[in-house]
């Protein structure tokens, strides 16, 4: 029995993170969610994940920058990036910073899984190739 | 007879145009028509999200709300342009539609205009604002499931309202709302002002009498010491919070105390404890107005609660039952030993355990004393509450409930001394277990039962439903209720169906599609639907039991328990997400089709409620302002204008509006080989076959004849006594067809193209030469041969007006050569049609690809 997949997500809007936990949980993941961009980052230093949902916009750290502290840490972690209607041109940066992928608002609880599925793969390997 | 008044007014309206102005107003009609569509998508895009499967936030909700606004307001701006500003009360109705999505969306309520007092008998879910959750739904498995519940009427929010305005409190709730949403914390000084300030206050006169008189109404010849229960009906109750326990009701209540004990019952929402519930399920605030039930007491033997699912095990597929003597208070307050039982949920309901308690206690109502405690003789306190075959019926009906609220049920009941049993009220569960499927290899026990129809059409609603099939074959036939629990299985998904799929578990239809009208009501009231699935009507039989599984969509025979349990437990996961709650009553004011028939007088602006009402009259209304262009002016040399040149004694003018027609260098008149508009051809094609057009006239009998002389108009002339003229309004890809053959106008509007969702045929036929009757025929003739081709058509006297949507090119195709065979077929049929039987014979020539022979 392999160990769950370990994810963070991180949105202001509280029903969004709720959803998220709920939907992913019933998929085995193990899941720990944040509000404040500041609090997941503080967790982020103390504990690897395989997957990093985030959303875009948020007050302090936003998440360009949350998606920029966990490609510094080199561990691997793949970072899925939420945005909101029509903002393709900040998709796309988060694309260029790293980001694994990119989900629109609104978005299937589905799709996101297939991605996150995808994403914990590639962190799996890359930790296995000797991420710290 | 004289022509019907849409026909008359229709002529006394008709104007002249120049080519410059038919363009313009073409222009501006295939703008409506788009932003018409847009508001169709976004309904359809926000039903779709109702579903569960997608994941949005405020963000969301507040940009469908400006994209809706938007486009409606673009609909109606264009109507009044078109129409010249005829229609200045519809922006009132688009006005009233915005302020309730912006409380919606707000989570204000909005509190609407009823009577103060409402009778049970008039109460279910579509009046929830008026009556609250707890009552909307009691009147709704009364009339709905047929279950006793105790008579009574409901004080409405409205009443509410108006107390708290009286009172001198409306403005420190509305403060109170304020800051709850602003997450202040400390407002149980003002919460505990508001509540004394209720209890203080004198009722407005007005009230108190609409609440004595209702009274009155319910005491019985004769009768003394009538009780009433008096129960709170939060309008935030809407099932998808309990808010068990937390606001009053007060039980046992003489008639004389009833506003006493009704201000009570307002005032017990103004209480800490129920800020601090709002605040953990993230409820919105300002919902200040409560409705309040008051209701008969029962003379109760027994009562109790049942939930129709164990919520810390729902894996164990019993119901659980509580009861215990007398009032239900022991068991909803606890502080007392109750029965406890597990029955199965499978038919039969055996008993699967049972401790029965020892009963030293019970509740009764005593007149003027309210809920008393009595001890119970010794000799009774070991005997079971509830007797077997009332469980089994218990069991059953919390079944129903749980079946037709399409969640699993949290049931007040009692039961009296002659052991008739009473649902007193019905809220969601909430289970609590963690969500785990029930079966842990679904696919396996599915596997177990034959499969009818898989992957048929498009699912329109996702969900799992099972119970009789009924079929609906004939539109015209639909019955006004269906038992509970069936699957409607029908030829159209046709608006008319909508009414019937509150009771329905699931529905199923031949053709269809799942962006149209049907498929936004099947989602609202959250209805497990297939549109498009060909020959369901065909496949399945009448009353054999299926399963409609419309997440994978597939119909299993038999009913697959398994799956429905699955349902139970995917639905409770997220409904009451505040997201959810939110969507759900926005879409009350956008989804829902009020104005269905286009020939009822009440087709009218100010009776536009939802966004939906207001697309679906203006463009009715824009239709009609083009079949007011009688006459176009047509310039010489202008190379967009030409008259056709037909086999057939038709004169038809064309106008293009591009890509319609080739036009050949000094020409006056194009043949069909030069038409290019994709619509016009298949029409004008099967329009001039042999046969189709009928060139002889037909005979006329004495009857028809006076009735025509009687009309003052010459046969052979137009019906304003001026040439008419036929219009065929043109692009590559539109129709616009307006034909007027001796004593009717036939309209046929069409858009066909490659993308399905932007085709669509609109058929509008009225008048005749003969009397009414026979114009009436021939109007239900042509009703039922465009709805045996899935047209969602209406009719009145002789006026029909049918209309099919978001066929691919082939199927509209198809669609427009029977219009065109149609329109020859129908044109002097009236007058052949001397009874009610030649209908039927004539439809069926029509649909065996028969001539409409006069003889018959």
């Amino acid at each position: 029995m392999s160990t769950p997949t370990e994810v963070l997500v991180l949105d202001d809007e509280p029903l969004v993170c709720e959803r998220l936990k709920e939907h992913l949980e019933r998929k085995k993941y193990r899941v720990e969610v944040f509000t404040e961009s500041r609090k997941a980052v503080d967790r982020l230093a103390q504990k690897r994940f395989d997957v990093v949902i985030t959303d875009l916009k948020m007050e302090g750290p936003n998440g360009l920058e949350v998606l920029r502290f966990v490609r510094d840490q080199n561990f691997g972690t793949q970072v899925i990036v939420i945005t909101g209607y029509g903002s393709m041109d900040s998709a796309r940066e988060a694309q260029y910073s790293g980001a694994f992928d990119f989900v629109h608002k609104p978005f299937r609880a589905e799709t996101l899984e297939a991605t996150v599925r995808k994403a914990a793969r590639t962190a799996r390997k890359l930790a296995a190739q000797g991420a710290p | 007879m004289p022509p019907t008044p849409t026909l008359r007014s229709l002529l006394a309206r008709r104007r002249n145009a120049t080519v410059e102005e038919v363009r313009e107003t073409l222009h501006r009609f295939r703008s409506l028509v788009e932003q018409n569509d847009r508001v169709l998508e976004l309904i359809a895009d926000a039903g779709e999200k109702l579903g569960g499967e997608y994941v949005f936030d405020s963000k969301y909700l507040q940009d469908l709300a400006g994209a809706l606004r938007d486009a409606a307001h673009s609909v109606v701006t264009t109507l009044n342009a078109i129409s010249n500003d005829r229609y200045p009360e519809l922006l009132d109705a688009l006005a009233a539609i915005d302020e309730s999505v912006k409380a919606a969306l707000e989570c204000r309520l909005a509190v609407p205009d009823s009577p103060y007092v409402l009778p049970l008998s008039e109460v279910g879910l579509p009046n929830l604002e008026a009556v609250g959750a707890k009552m909307a739904r009691l009147g709704e498995v009364r009339s709905r499931l047929g279950c006793s519940v105790p008579e009574g009427f409901v004080v409405t929010t409205h009443a509410c309202r108006d107390f708290l305005r009286s009172a001198g409190l409306l403005e420190a709730v509305e403060i109170l709302g304020r800051r709850f949403a602003e997450g202040r914390d400390g407002l149980e000084v003002e919460t505990a002002r508001i509540h004394q300030g209720i209890l203080e206050a004198s009722i407005p006169r007005k009230l108190a009498r609409a609440i004595r008189r209702a009274v009155a109404r319910l005491v019985k010849p004769g009768e003394k010491d009538l009780l009433l229960a008096i129960r709170s009906s939060g309008v935030e109750e809407d099932g998808e919070l309990s808010f068990a326990g937390q606001y009053e009701s007060v039980l046992g209540v003489s008639v004389d105390d009833v506003c006493s004990a009704w201000q009570r019952v307002v005032a017990s929402m103004y209480t800490p404890g129920v800020l601090d519930y709002l605040r953990q399920y993230h409820a919105p605030p300002g919902c200040g107005f409560m409705a309040v039930g008051v209701l008969r007491m029962v003379p109760v033997r027994a009562s109790g609660v049942v939930y129709s699912l164990d919520p810390n095990a729902p894996e164990n597929d019993v119901l659980v039952v509580s009861a215990a003597l007398g009032l239900g208070k022991l068991v909803v307050e606890g502080g007392a030993p109750v029965d406890r039982l597990e029955i199965s949920r499978d038919p039969g309901h055996e008993v699967v355990s049972r401790r029965l308690a020892r009963k030293e206690h019970m509740f009764v109502a005593v007149p003027g004393r309210g809920a008393v405690v009595e001890t119970v003789p010794e000799s009774e306190r070991l005997e079971p509450a509830v007797a077997p075959w009332e469980l089994a019926e218990l069991a059953d009906t919390a079944c129903r409930i749980e079946q037709y609220m399409k969640s699993a049920q949290d049931i007040e009941w009692a039961i009296d001394h002659a052991g008739r049993l009473y649902i007193l009220q019905a809220r969601p569960l909430r289970v609590t277990a963690p969500m785990k499927p029930p079966e842990r290899n679904l696919s396996e026990v599915v596997g177990r039962y034959p499969v009818l129809m898989r992957e048929k059409g498009e699912v329109a609603c996702r969900g799992i439903g099972a119970g009789p099939v009924r079929i609906v074959a004939d539109p015209e036939e639909l019955p006004q209720r269906l038992a509970p629990g069936a699957v409607i299985v029908a030829r159209a998904a046709t608006p008319r169906l909508g009414g019937l799929l509150a009771g329905a578990s699931a529905v199923i239809t031949d053709l269809g599609n799942a962006t149209g009208h049907f498929a936004t009501v099947a989602r609202e009231l959250r209805v497990p639907t297939v549109v498009g699935a060909e020959s369901a009507t065909q496949t399945l039989v009448e009353g054999m039991e299926v399963t409609v599984d419309a997440e994978d969509n597939v119909v299993y025979g038999g009913r697959v328990e398994a799956l429905l349990r699955y349902q139970l437990f995917e639905r409770s996961s997220f409904a009451d997400a505040a997201e959810f709650r939110i969507l759900r009553r926005m879409l009350r004011r956008i989804a829902p089709l009020g104005l269905r028939d286009p020939t009822s007088p009440a087709f009218a602006a100010n009776r536009c409620a939802t966004y939906h009402d207001i697309i679906r009259f203006a463009h009715e209304k824009a239709i009609a302002e083009l079949t007011e262009i009688g006459w176009v002016s047509t310039p010489s040399g202008v190379p967009w204008v030409r008259r056709l040149d037909l086999p057939i004694p038709l004169d038809l003018v064309l106008i293009d509006l591009g890509g319609g027609f080739r036009v050949e260098a000094g020409t006056t008149t194009v043949t069909v080989a030069d038409l290019t508009s994709r619509p016009l051809l298949p029409v004008i094609e099967e329009l001039t076959l042999g046969g189709a057009w009928e060139t002889a006239p037909a005979d006329m009998d004495l009857e028809g004849f006076m009735s025509s002389a009687t009309r003052s108009m010459p046969l052979t002339g137009g019906l304003t006594g001026r040439p008419e003229q036929n219009l065929a309004i043109v692009s590559k890809e539109y129709l616009h067809l307006s034909l007027r053959l001796g004593y009717h106008f036939n309209i046929v509007d069409t858009h066909l193209g490659d993308t399905p969702a932007d085709n669509y045929i609109y058929f509008r036929f009225v008048g005749g030469v003969t009397e009414i009757t026979r114009r009436s025929r021939r109007a239900m003739l042509l009703k039922r041969i465009l709805e045996s081709h899935g047209f969602v058509a209406e009719g009145r006297g002789d006026l029909v007006v049918g209309r099919v949507k978001s066929l691919d090119a082939d199927a509209m195709v198809h669609r427009l050569r029977m219009v065109g065979r149609l329109i020859g077929f129908t044109r002097q049929l009236d007058i052949h049609l001397r009874s009610d039987h030649l209908v039927d014979e004539y439809v069926a020539r029509f649909l065996n690809g028969e001539a409409a022979s006069p003889k018959v």
